[in-house]
């Protein structure tokens, strides 16, 4: 204790000559620890216990040294830690690096220990140690605290069970509790558990405290990665711990910049553990809860106001040399406002329009009277003198008053036109024939020039040019845009089926009755739309020219191709796309109806003789889709008929009897038996309809017998096709042909 | 007893223990017998009067211009502090003629020396002109070449550094540091996530703090000397610790007002905020 200062500075010095020795070369580490430990030990002087304290947490953190070496160190340098630390020790350095030195040499006495059973005394020695750090942690000063719950995670993963990555290597795997063999003399195994929960409580109570110690709090998080990595058992309670905690609701006020500080440090660390978790294993059951933390502590208030003190704002002084601030001209005066006339009236002229004096003196006054010389010499020296924004103001000035001119033109020869195509209206001849084409095209450029020639003013050169007439569409290229328009609403239509459809679903079953058709912008709606234009659209078209056979032709044409389009679309994929067809086909019947009706009101009003003719698209339309897809139906596919035939709007005979048609198919008689079934119980006006099928179907395909046999018994008992087979079931093959009329 | 194996070991070639300050930079490599004479004298020197120092890192991008400008500031202070570097990109990249052609080399192979001369005989006009060559200069004073923060191994002893003559090595020999000061968030981040990758196995508290700093030389500049300022913040608190609770103050016990260094950690890094608004700094206390 009493050695003179120079002693104790020779010594240090031969000390640090030994650990760059060590340091250089790992091998002489054995023979310099057992050399050290008596001059740094707990009789020493302060100097010497801090270097040897220090050096010793060097040592066993020291990847050079093997861990074998280091196992056989262990038992005497525990000792003099123990020694050390019952001094008491006070000296905050020396006990962080003693802290550290244990919770190194922790897992390596463990593991010492597994292997070597007899071996009590160091890990009594070790336990000694742990108990100490333990009792005293709380009264330690902070940063041996910190080391301290270090030393705690080290203990835990110690203690919790890892992996065993090969049960035949024992001396590979980690060291961990499910490397104690379940009968060790000392280890007892739920005891050792049981403390290890106890302390990760202790550990992670940093998260729970009403004020939170930044300090300490960091130091927890940042060694949680390697026990939520490797140890499976606790990582959960880990990690939900860890998702409870907002660092901003652990301070007070006031928010001093050391808070801030803190907070910013809490927050931004807490995210980089989950983020370190999550890039490990991005399917981590509590993924998504910790997307969620993450994003809650990037809105933290407190970062957000600390944030927008400390970025950068913009540059004070212009990057580029050409900042706006420099050029401006201090001194210079408003420029004046210039008092803008309106243009004198009468017709427009070159003079009237750049005359912004209001003057008669002046504005009388000819110019052409000065020779060319003088007015140079007056205008070039003006120009100069004359204020930008002056100059400006007039320019702008004729420049509206022009633009003015122009359009009131425009506006006069438009008008002109509009008159000049009424007249020609009146000539127009009903036959249309292409070969005119041209002939109109040179009329009407003719007309064009003439009107031209019509406009000349005084502004001759000013004269607004008009784009000739575009020459009128022939039918087939009307047919053609009309056709490639509705190739675009398929397209749309196409897109909006890959759209997800669960928020389809969604928005259906809110919007319910409530719905208007094509509101959503979604695959039914695009439906409807085309399913209208195909209808409605050409529908009171037909009706005003009953005459005109090419326009109605027309018509039809563009709605029929668009009928055929969505046709082909249906059957493209009949089962998904159900429900368009279903659409269409509602659509067509109502438009029938409407149709009908107000055919039936033009009958009244008009004389009898005009019998105004409706096209019914809606039976056509109805069977040709059933025979279309009826070909491709499944035995299995009852549900798609029978949603189709109860969802159409009317059932009609030549629909049942398509149904029937598929009787003809042994495989599929069921489902054509099936599907009239449901008609007759769920679908009261087309009962008798249906049942009639029945008993034709009963009566002509052998295969229907069974089940369209109990159809009948149970809806039409008294059906005369079933008293035969009734009589005599047996020779109910015979009959169907005979029993005919 | 313990200076015996020293005597037996100093003759060999194998690892040189420490040398003597590096003196003028002229030469990186350092003559082997030169220094294990110098050894005898200097290093019991040395030790003898050196106060304590934390020891530092710093890390941008590339360990190029950020974090080379800070350890030069670092270790050229007054109190030349111990202190090593890293970058935590992938590769090393420097500006090449144009935005989409870098030049690119890899980490911990290609010395500052070989950058140097090879962008001299590419173009010995342009990067001068755009002070790549002017930056590699004074990285090749500094230290051999760029290294990669992942692939640190802390705690691995760095004798090599220190005989190779790297400025800011005396001190680092044992592979650890206190304080770790990154220039770019980004860079935190990645410091950060790699200390939670390499386990904290060293059971070694270190303070890791961010500094934004653009990635231009004139703001290398300002933000070297504000890591300077820090971190003489920082050590001063940590000497005023090591004397309190040390000789004159140990035997009083620690006191309520004797806050440790830790502790001031945050409060240094306010004030030092307060001087430094254009810098956005960032703090954590994390484990080697």
């Amino acid at each position: 204790m009493a050695q003179p200062m120079d002693n104790v500075i020779d010594q240090v010095a031969q000390l640090n000559a030994a650990r760059s020795l060590v340091l250089g070369d790992a091998a002489f580490y054995p023979q310099i620890v057992n050399g050290i430990l008596p001059i740094v030990g707990a009789s020493t002087r302060l100097e010497l216990r801090r270097w040897g304290a220090n050096f010793l947490a060097e040592t066993f953190a020291s990847p050079m040294l093997a861990v074998a070496q280091k196992e056989q160190l262990a038992p005497n340098v525990l000792q003099t830690i123990r020694e050390i630390l019952e001094l008491p020790e006070t000296d905050t350095t020396v006990l962080q690096s003693l802290v550290q030195t244990s919770a190194s040499l922790y897992p390596l006495v463990f593991r010492h220990v597994v292997n070597h059973p007899q071996d009590s005394k160091s890990w009594e020695t070790m336990t000694a140690i742990k108990q100490d750090i333990l009792r005293r942690m709380d009264s330690f000063p902070c940063p041996v605290k910190l080391c301290c719950a270090k030393f705690i995670q080290r203990v835990v993963q110690v203690q919790t069970p890892g992996l065993i990555s090969d049960p035949r290597r024992p001396d590979q795997n980690e060291t961990s509790l499910a490397v104690v063999p379940r009968n060790h003399a000392l280890l007892s195994i739920p005891n050792l558990e049981a403390e290890s929960s106890g302390l990760l409580d202790r550990l992670l109570g940093v998260f729970q405290e009403e004020t939170s110690d930044a300090l300490l709090v960091n130091a927890t998080l940042n060694c949680l990665a390697p026990l939520i990595r490797t140890r499976q058992s606790v990582a959960n309670k880990i990690i939900n711990t860890i998702l409870e905690f907002y660092p901003a609701k652990h301070v007070h006020a006031p928010f001093t910049p050391t808070i801030r500080v803190s907070v910013k440090s809490m927050e931004r660390t807490a995210r980089a553990l989950l983020i370190n978790i999550l890039k490990k294993n991005p399917n981590h059951p509590l993924a998504g809860r910790m997307q969620m933390y993450i994003e809650r502590l990037m809105q933290s208030r407190l970062e957000a106001t600390d944030d927008a003190s400390r970025k950068r704002g913009l540059p004070n002084e212009p990057t580029d040399g050409l900042d706006n601030a420099k050029r401006a001209r201090l001194h210079a005066l408003p420029p004046p406002m210039l008092k803008i006339p309106p243009m004198a009236p009468g017709p427009a002229s070159f003079d009237r329009l750049f005359t912004l004096t209001e003057d008669t003196g002046l504005s009388s006054f000819d110019v052409k009277q000065l020779p060319i010389d003088l007015v140079l010499k007056i205008v070039v020296p003006l120009l100069s003198q004359v204020h930008d924004s002056t100059l400006a103001q007039a320019v702008d000035a004729v420049r509206t008053r022009y633009q003015t001119i122009t359009k009131d033109q425009n506006l006069q020869r438009q008008l002109q036109q509009r008159a000049a195509a009424q007249d020609e209206d009146d000539d127009y001849e009903p036959e249309y024939q292409p070969m005119d084409v041209a002939s109109v095209i040179s009329e009407e450029a003719s007309a064009v020039a003439a009107e031209v020639a019509d406009l000349q003013p005084e502004l001759v050169s000013l004269g607004p040019f008009v784009l000739p007439q575009p020459p009128p569409l022939s039918e087939e290229e009307a047919g053609e845009i009309g056709r490639s328009a509705v190739a675009r609403v398929f397209g749309m239509l196409n897109a909006a089926e890959t759209s997800p459809a669960p928020a389809k679903g969604l928005s259906q079953q809110k919007l319910g009755f409530a719905r208007l058709a094509g509101s959503t912008f979604d695959r039914d709606a695009w439906s409807v739309l085309l399913a209208r234009l195909a209808t409605r659209a050409p529908a009171g078209l037909e009706n005003d020219q009953p005459t005109k056979g090419d326009a109605v032709r027309r018509q039809t044409t563009i709605a029929d191709s668009i009928r055929e389009t969505l046709y082909r679309f249906i059957l493209e994929d009949f089962r998904g796309r159900l429900n368009i067809a279903i659409i269409w086909l509602n659509e067509e019947w109502y438009n029938d109806r409407i149709q009908m009706k107000s055919a039936a009101n033009q009958r009244d009003d008009t004389e009898e003789d005009s019998e105004p003719t409706v096209a019914l698209n809606y039976d056509t339309w109805a069977t040709r889709l059933l025979d279309g897809f009826l070909a491709y139906l499944d035995s299995r596919d009852i549900k798609v008929l029978v949603r189709f035939l109860s969802e159409v709007p009317e059932i009609t005979i030549p629909i049942t009897q398509r149904v029937a048609s598929l009787a003809k198919d042994p495989e599929r008689v069921n489902l054509c038996v099936q599907s009239l079934m449901y008609l007759i119980m769920f679908r009261p006006p087309a009962r008798e309809m249906c049942l009639n099928t029945v008993e034709d179907v009963y009566q002509t395909y052998e295969e229907s017998r069974p089940a369209a046999g109990k159809v009948l018994t149970k809806w039409r008992p008294q059906s005369t096709v079933l008293k035969p087979a009734n009589d005599a079931p047996e020779s109910s093959e015979s009959k169907p042909t005979t029993s005919d009329p | 007893m313990a200076y015996d194996p020293r005597r037996t070991n100093s003759g060999t070639s194998t690892p040189q223990p420490p040398p003597p300050p590096p003196p003028p930079e002229t030469s990186t490599q350092t003559d082997m017998a030169s220094a294990a004479q110098a050894l005898e004298t200097a290093n019991p020197a040395g030790a003898a009067t050196d106060s304590y120092k934390l020891k530092f890192c710093t890390v941008c991008a590339s360990n190029n211009n950020r974090s080379m400008e800070a350890h030069l500031q670092l270790s050229g202070a007054p109190t030349a502090f111990p202190v090593i570097s890293f970058g935590t990109g992938s590769l090393v990249r420097l500006p090449g003629p144009s935005i989409t052609q870098p030049n690119v080399y890899s980490f911990n192979t290609t010395s500052y020396n070989q950058m140097y001369e090879e962008l001299c005989s590419k173009d010995e006009r342009l990067y001068r002109g755009n002070g790549i060559l002017n930056m590699l200069d004074r990285n090749r004073q500094l230290k051999w070449g760029p290294e990669r923060f992942q692939d640190w191994v802390p705690g691995v002893p760095r004798i090599d550094n220190l005989s190779k003559g790297d400025k800011g090595a005396i001190g680092t020999e044992g592979g650890v540091v206190d304080v770790i000061i990154t220039c770019e968030e980004r860079c935190w981040d990645a410091v950060v996530d790699d200390l939670m990758n390499k386990g904290n196995t060293l059971n070694y508290p270190v303070h890791v703090f961010n500094v934004d700093i653009k990635d231009n030389h004139e703001e290398a500049l300002t933000g070297g000397k504000a890591i300077l300022d820090l971190a003489n913040h920082l050590n001063e608190a940590a000497v005023a610790e090591h004397l309190v609770h040390g000789s004159e103050g140990w035997a009083n016990g620690t006191g309520p007002a004797r806050q440790s260094f830790d502790e001031k950690v945050p409060e240094i890094l306010a004030d030092w905020q307060e001087r430094y608004p254009n810098l956005p700094a960032l703090w954590t206390l994390a484990w080697l």
